[in-house]
């Protein structure tokens, strides 16, 4: 280090030299703007005290094609946002802002305005800016919906607090629980059955972190259409991503077979195979949400519509058995139970009996099998007559 | 010796070989979509079900070949009347004690435990246990099958319990049916001595001294096969057609239900799919972090505020002596100034009405009626640099408005 710094002693020489005059010069610069606009300018760039002045001024309002903006920023929740303790200045995304008057407004309206602004994110964010492209608010965008979503309708950048860790990246406890009420903004009768289910309950009235908040099903920032068929053909892996946790699950006291019983049904087998080969092809088999639901998932033995009662179930085989009339069908799938002498004891004793019959069968099939192949093939010489001699 | 190679017998007739062939290649093709769907997460399974067009065609598969199976069920099944009844042949395939008596001394000379093999007839041990083998496999498949076929039709007359016990039973003995085909079969006809008489017909004497000697012997004196008498014969037949076709119809009815009986199991239902209104804000528009107020703007309508707001000219084009607060200065610094100098007030200066402009600032008023020059408002404006700033023209329109006596009306 020091051997480098002794032979580039020349060239650092020059480099002061250089950042000096740039120094003067920026100081020239400086002194030469107008001191009539009231509020100090740094160079080209306003601070944000110089923005407060006027923009923490309560009541502040412009006009976008005639829809009222609000122009007041509160200063302390934009200190306090993970903008303000980042130190990101109001001109880092109001990058065409460089004094007053400010430059004109084009937008037509504020919608328009947010639209022609949130692109500035992905200045910082560009990660989650390109997951955005793939989602389906883009998409909806693209087509020409401007209420699709767009990065500030979920993030206020004036406002926004952290979110993740800053080490691990992960979701801060307690984000978790701001998740639903932020989409709800635009999908609020989805959030309204959704507070209703077993997840949404357990979150918004006993603030518990463990079940899932909309992004654990829809994605964060990526979030695809969950209208398609390889959505639906996933929902068996996504719900097992939990329902299979063995730590996560024992907390609730939940079984984890959940998935593995699935498979090994009618259902399940189908699905799983179809997944596999022909994931974004549509199958008319159900999946985990046919018969649990999909934002009103409810507890199995909720009275009034858990599934664990037979005329509750029979309602939901009836959605695609139409025929289907008495409770007696419900039997017909296991409902996640591994068959035992206590529940569906035929289908255990019948397992039973081939696990005994088979090897039993094949076993004495192999014993007379193999003596026939020791006198042929082996014990020919010693017994002194081959066999086929006869 | 070389007599007894050349000298060939009639084991199959044509009929029983084409009726082998038919249950080699059903079992086979049902063997093969049905063992992917028993081990559905194995790798070849998902493998093999692709290569067949997905798991939908792969049941169709199945279920054809079952259907080809059922078919050629009922027609040995008439074959076997015939054989009964008209021909009188000996029922040659019924088990007895005396097989179980073979099948014990065959182990014995294998195990060298007996001098000589069993002497056996035209079915050996071995031949009838798998017959036997297979029709019981394809009754516990068949009434298997039909129950996850059919399960509504099924529940009706048993409880729903027995559909996943059918599935049970009908994978157990499929696997069972396969590794018996695979150990019994392959090593009996194909590794111990490549049998080739399923697909010639015919068998040498040799083979026949050796496999079936019993037979031999019965059909040397004469008395394996008696001919029957014409008139007879056609007697026999008079009687059993007539019964075999109604049989044929009742079994062919029975394999039509078998496959008809119910269809929503297996066709495509129409899947029912919730809608919900997705787009359903809390909030006219989500962007607003807070309720604004609404200021007067020469665009904004007159009922956007408490005070009137008459709706004014947005250029100055008025004559110099009818500029008034309401017909022209107020709208102007409204526009103007409004942003910061609105309800925001910043400095103290609020320019939304003209009673709150008289005021003026926390530095006292900045409008002196009468006198421009000294009216800290044109004294900004004119040093220039000032957020929202006016144009020459405009700050002109001020100072006569001013100078006119700064009028409200």
């Amino acid at each position: 280090m020091s051997n480098w710094f002794r032979a580039n002693r020349s060239q650092l020489g020059l480099a002061g030299l250089a950042l000096g005059v740039l120094l003067l010069l920026a100081v020239m610069t400086l002194s030469a703007t107008p001191a009539a606009a009231a509020p100090q300018l740094q160079g080209d760039k306003p601070s944000d005290d110089t923005c407060l002045t006027c923009h923490q001024q309560e009541g502040m309002n412009a006009q976008f094609g005639g829809q009222p903006v609000p122009l007041t920023i509160n200063a302390d929740k934009f200190s306090a946002s993970v903008h303000g303790t980042e130190k990101i200045a109001c001109v880092d995304c109001h990058t065409n802002i460089t004094g007053f008057p400010h430059p004109e407004v084009t937008a037509s309206s504020p919608r328009d305005f947010s639209l022609e602004m949130y692109s500035t994110c992905q200045k910082c964010h560009s990660e989650q800016y390109q997951k955005t492209l793939d989602s389906v608010h883009q998409q909806a965008l693209a087509a020409g919906n401007t209420n699709a979503a767009v990065c500030t309708d979920c993030h206020n950048p004036h406002t926004q607090t952290r979110l993740t860790d800053k080490v691990t990246g992960k979701l801060l406890l307690g984000a978790r629980l701001a998740v639903p009420q932020t989409c709800a903004k635009c999908h609020s009768t989805i959030y309204d059955t959704y507070k209703q289910s077993v997840h949404g309950a357990a979150l918004t009235e006993e603030g518990n972190q463990y079940v899932p908040t909309c992004i654990d099903c829809h994605g964060v920032h990526n979030i695809q259409n969950p209208t398609t068929a390889s959505f639906r053909n996933s929902t068996p892996a996504l719900c097992a991503k939990c329902h299979t946790n063995e730590t996560l699950m024992k907390q609730f006291g939940i079984s984890t077979n959940v998935l593995n019983t699935y498979v090994a049904d009618f259902h399940g087998t189908t699905v799983q195979m179809f997944e596999k080969n022909y994931p974004d092809q549509p199958t008319n088999k159900p999946v985990c949400t046919d018969c649990h639901g999909v934002h009103d998932i409810m507890r199995p033995d909720n009275p009034q519509a858990g599934i664990a009662f037979k005329k509750n179930l029979l309602v939901k085989c009836q959605q695609c058995h139409p025929n289907a009339t008495t409770n007696t069908f419900t039997d017909a799938w296991l409902s996640h139970y591994e068959p035992s002498p206590q529940v569906f004891p035929l289908v255990y004793f019948v397992n039973l009996f081939y696990k005994i019959f088979i090897p039993a069968v094949l076993g004495g099939m192999l014993v007379f099998v193999l003596s026939d192949v020791y006198r042929r093939f082996i014990a020919r010489g010693t017994h002194g007559k081959g066999a086929t001699q006869e | 010796m070389s007599d007894t190679v050349t000298r060939t017998y009639e084991r199959f007739p044509l009929a029983r070989r084409v009726e082998h062939l038919i249950m080699l290649l059903s079992f086979t093709t049902l063997a093969l979509t049905g063992l992917p769907q028993k081990f559905p997460a194995a790798d070849l399974s998902i493998a093999f079900v692709y290569i067949l067009g997905g798991i939908e065609n792969l049941r169709r598969i199945h279920h054809f070949a079952a259907i080809v199976m059922m078919l050629g069920t009922a027609w040995h099944i008439l074959v076997f009347g015939y054989m009964g009844y008209v021909r009188r042949a000996r029922l040659s395939m019924l088990p007895s004690f005396q097989d179980a008596k073979d099948a014990w001394q065959a182990f014995l000379y294998n195990i060298g435990r007996s001098k000589a093999p069993p002497q056996m007839g035209r079915y050996t041990f071995e031949e009838k246990m798998e017959y036997w083998a297979f029709a019981w496999g394809a009754i516990i498949m068949g009434a298997t099958g039909f129950m996850m076929w059919n399960p509504i039709s099924t529940v009706k007359f048993l409880p729903g319990e027995v559909i996943p016990a059918a599935k049970a039973a009908h994978g157990g003995e499929a696997l069972l049916a396969v590794l018996a085909i695979i150990i019994w079969h392959m090593y009996g006809v194909h590794i111990k001595r490549f049998n080739k008489a399923m697909w010639t017909g015919k068998m040498s004497e040799a083979e026949m001294l050796h496999e079936h000697p019993l037979e031999l012997a019965d059909i040397k004196a004469g008395i394996a096969d008696r001919p029957l008498d014409p008139n007879t014969l056609r007697k026999r037949q008079r009687v059993y057609f007539p019964v075999a076709a109604v049989l044929a119809l009742f079994m062919l009815g029975g394999v039509y239900g078998f496959v008809n009986a119910e269809k929503t199991a297996l066709t495509t239902t129409e899947r029912h799919v919730p809608t919900v209104e997705v787009f359903v804000p809390q909030t006219p528009t989500p962007a607003p972090t807070q309720t604004p107020t609404v200021p007067p703007t020469e665009t904004s309508l007159p009922t956007s505020t408490s005070e009137a707001q008459p709706t004014s000219v947005s250029t100055p084009a008025t004559p110099a002596s009818s500029l008034t607060w309401d017909n022209a200065i107020g709208a102007l610094l409204q526009a103007k100034c409004g942003t910061c100098h609105g309800a925001a007030a910043t400095a103290g200066l609020n320019l939304s009405t003209y009673a709150d402009a008289i005021k003026g600032s926390n530095s006292g008023p900045v409008i002196i009626p009468g006198d421009a020059a000294n009216s800290l408002i044109v004294q900004k404006q004119q040093a220039g640099g000032h957020p929202g700033q006016l144009t020459p023209d405009e700050i002109e329109q001020l100072i006569e408005w001013i100078n006119a006596g700064a009028l409200e009306k």
